[in-house]
């Protein structure tokens, strides 16, 4: 009688034993077989959340770029920047990036995109949707791109809605990685890249994704039907894509995004040349992908998926950088945090000589310099500011790129100096020799001195969102592209 | 008394015919005899060993050596299946309980392994090796025996930069996508 006790609590034993092993075996091969499920879903779905129930794990983690939502006022670190981009949008409000998430959010709050009361009005035109959402390509494919590129911003304000998620970058159909704005495979095409979207391979792809928006790129006036001028977002790689090439393409073609009020210089603006500045660095020339650091593979049970939180690598250096890295994560956040340093000392210079530059130039002009005297300071100006502005507009390029940003910071320092020595000259021939630009104290001071009328533009902006951004938003569900639940309970952060 | 007396008994009795069920069937789930076979696709029935199989598909090994040629003893039957069981019992555990990380090593004993199976196929050029000692600066212990051959052939077979991360579209999980 023992004897069958004891066999019977060791096969019950046994029977517990299996079935727990059974069971993980069986929820490793539905991982597995999960893996490689692709589900249907519509072509022009452009709700992240529609994605969610297929991809959980890709969702979920895109969703957490909600994290970063902390606003970081980029005039009020540097108030030079202020004088920098007098009469440029930018000189009302500039931050830090946050989130994927906040893409949309962020573009509908900023003092930039101004405060339209229809379709018809406000500052910006339609092409500044262009890097926000799924939804742009959705358009371009529905009205072509001629459509899409001509008219103001707001014409599109129930249309564009959800921010940059899902069908940004994959083709919904398989989950391949896919572009969906034509200008880059025309850009590369221009370039003469050897890799093109044509024979990319999944390596290339998984930067490409990332190039459709983080390049330098501008609004090419291009006359569409009925006399109207669209704004085509164009990258204007023809020469090259380093900084010399692209200075050279923009004075060939005699492009300025601006005059600059107090200089009267033609100015270039740099968006973020972070695709042009990462392909000269180290990573890049051992084919390390954005995805691969930006987006890295991670564990959960037995499934491997991409962390689509996309964000800082050093958030979690045993996943990124350790993968290769054959050293302590305390050394290499040294490494970085001195080349930050070297960029954060050059660009300080720089902003505080191009400040300068800009007021003298003006004062240049009041005490009656000529437009040939001021000729080639203008040119120095430009290019320096450009300069400038292609090294630190895209902020990781001092990571990426740390040669590169700290030669073009160099240079961007040169012409600058240039600029003054000159200006001095000038100043001193017309009298004011004892002139000295004021310094720049903090943001509301310098927007004083450009003459920027802050109070107003920031209720008007509260105009808008409390009016015509809340009827979008009903619009846009009522047209069935956007589901309120998903951007719920967001608090608005702004730097007014 | 007696009435407990049978309920054990038959207890047992269809405890013990269920745990043989299950056990048939942990077999199959498991593809447990897919381990008695050589071939390397048995080595990636778990998705770990996806990288060693993939880099190993395209290196100047695949023709000439599997999985088990290198990595297992050869010639000696009771050393083969000891090595196997072992393996095979870390890897399982390993496996079921999560423990292993993106970037697996080889274990000291399969490193003693495969260096014995370099110099099984390798053999003349380990006689050259070893008639060229007197040639060598460091003459004194004869050929150092500890270093391992992929010290310095760091690329044979499975590539230097490879870990579970490192190769994840290699075995036509992108053809299924399709």
């Amino acid at each position: 009688m023992k004897k069958y006790k004891i066999l019977f609590a060791i096969s019950l034993i046994a029977i517990g034993l299996m079935s727990a092993l059974l069971a993980s075996i069986n929820e490793k091969k539905e991982e597995k077989v999960q893996l490689q499920e692709v589900p249907k879903i519509d072509k022009l779905e452009t709700k992240n959340e529609e994605f969610r129930k297929h991809y959980p794990r890709e969702y979920d983690s895109w969703k957490q770029t909600k994290n970063s939502d902390q606003i970081e006022d980029m005039l009020k670190k540097y108030p030079e920047y202020v004088v920098l981009w007098a009469g440029y949008p930018f000189s009302k409000d500039y931050n830090a990036p946050r989130g994927h998430f906040y893409a949309v959010e962020d573009n509908r709050n900023t003092l930039r995109t101004g405060a339209p009361v229809d379709d018809k009005t406000g500052p910006l035109p339609s092409a500044c949707w262009t890097c926000k959402s799924p939804d742009v390509p959705r358009i371009m494919k529905k009205d072509g791109d001629e459509e899409y590129y001509t008219g103001k911003w707001a014409k599109y304000g129930s249309d564009i809605i959800n921010p940059i998620g899902c069908v940004d970058c994959h083709n919904p159909e398989t989950m391949e990685l896919q572009v969906n704005r034509k200008y880059l495979n025309d850009a590369l095409k221009a370039e003469g890249s050897k890799v093109t979207l044509d024979n990319a391979t999944q390596q290339d792809m998984r930067s490409m994704v990332c190039a459709q928006c983080h390049v330098e790129y501008y609004f090419q006036k291009t006359p569409v039907k009925d006399g109207k001028t669209a704004a085509v977002v164009t990258l204007p790689w023809s020469k090259g894509t380093n900084v010399d090439d692209i200075e050279k393409y923009y004075d060939e073609i005699k492009f300025n995004d601006w005059v600059h009020p107090i200089s009267k210089t033609p100015m270039i603006k740099a968006q973020h040349p972070e695709y042009e500045t990462w392909k000269t660095g180290v990573h890049a020339k051992n084919n390390v992908s954005c995805a691969d650091c930006h987006m890295p593979y991670v564990q959960e049970g037995g499934v491997k998926y991409t962390d689509h939180k996309i964000g800082s690598p050093l958030e979690h250096m045993d996943k990124t950088c350790m993968n290769c890295h054959r050293t302590d994560e305390k050394s290499l956040l040294e490494n970085i945090k001195l080349k930050k340093d070297r960029k954060d000392e050059l660009q300080g210079k720089a902003i505080k000589q191009l400040a300068a530059a800009h007021l003298e130039a003006g004062k240049a002009w009041e005490v009656g310099a000529t437009e040939e005297e001021m000729k080639p300071i203008l040119t120095d100006i430009r290019h320096s500011q450009w300069r400038w502005d292609y090294a630190v507009a895209s902020h990781g390029a001092f990571f990426h790129a740390p040669e590169e940003t700290l030669r073009t910071l160099a240079t961007s320092l040169e012409k600058a100096g240039n600029a003054r020595i000159q200006l001095a000259k000038v100043l001193a021939k017309h009298g004011a020799t004892d002139f000295k630009a004021p310094e720049i104290a903090d943001k509301k001071q310098a927007q004083e001195i450009i003459g920027l009328p802050f109070d107003q533009l920031v209720e008007e902006k509260k105009k808008f969102t409390n009016g015509l951004m809340q009827e979008w938003k009903k619009d846009a569900e009522k047209k069935g592209i956007y589901n309120p639940e998903s951007t719920k309970g967001i608090e608005t952060k702004t730097a007014y | 008394m007696e009435k407990n007396k049978k309920i054990v008994i038959y207890g047992t009795i269809l405890s013990l015919f269920i745990a043989a069920g299950l056990f048939l069937y942990t077999v199959y789930a498991s593809q447990m005899l897919s381990y008695l076979s050589s071939d390397p696709k048995a080595c990636i029935n778990c998705h770990t060993m996806n990288s060693a199989y993939a880099t190993w598909e395209k290196s100047s090994h695949k023709d000439v050596a599997k999985c088990v040629d290198c990595h297992l003893p050869v010639g000696d039957v009771v050393a083969k299946y000891k090595a196997k069981s072992i393996d095979g019992w870390n890897h399982s555990v390993a496996f079921t309980l999560n423990t292993y990380g993106n970037n697996i090593h080889i274990s000291e004993d399969g490193a003693n392994r495969v260096q014995a199976n370099c110099v099984r196929c390798h053999s003349s050029i380990n006689d050259t090796l070893k008639s060229n000692t007197s040639n060598y600066h460091s003459t004194e212990k004869g050929l150092d025996s500890d270093r391992k051959c992929w010290e310095c052939h760091k690329y044979v077979p499975h590539g230097k930069v490879r870990s579970l991360t490192s190769t994840p579209y290699n075995l036509g999980i992108k053809e299924n996508l399709k």
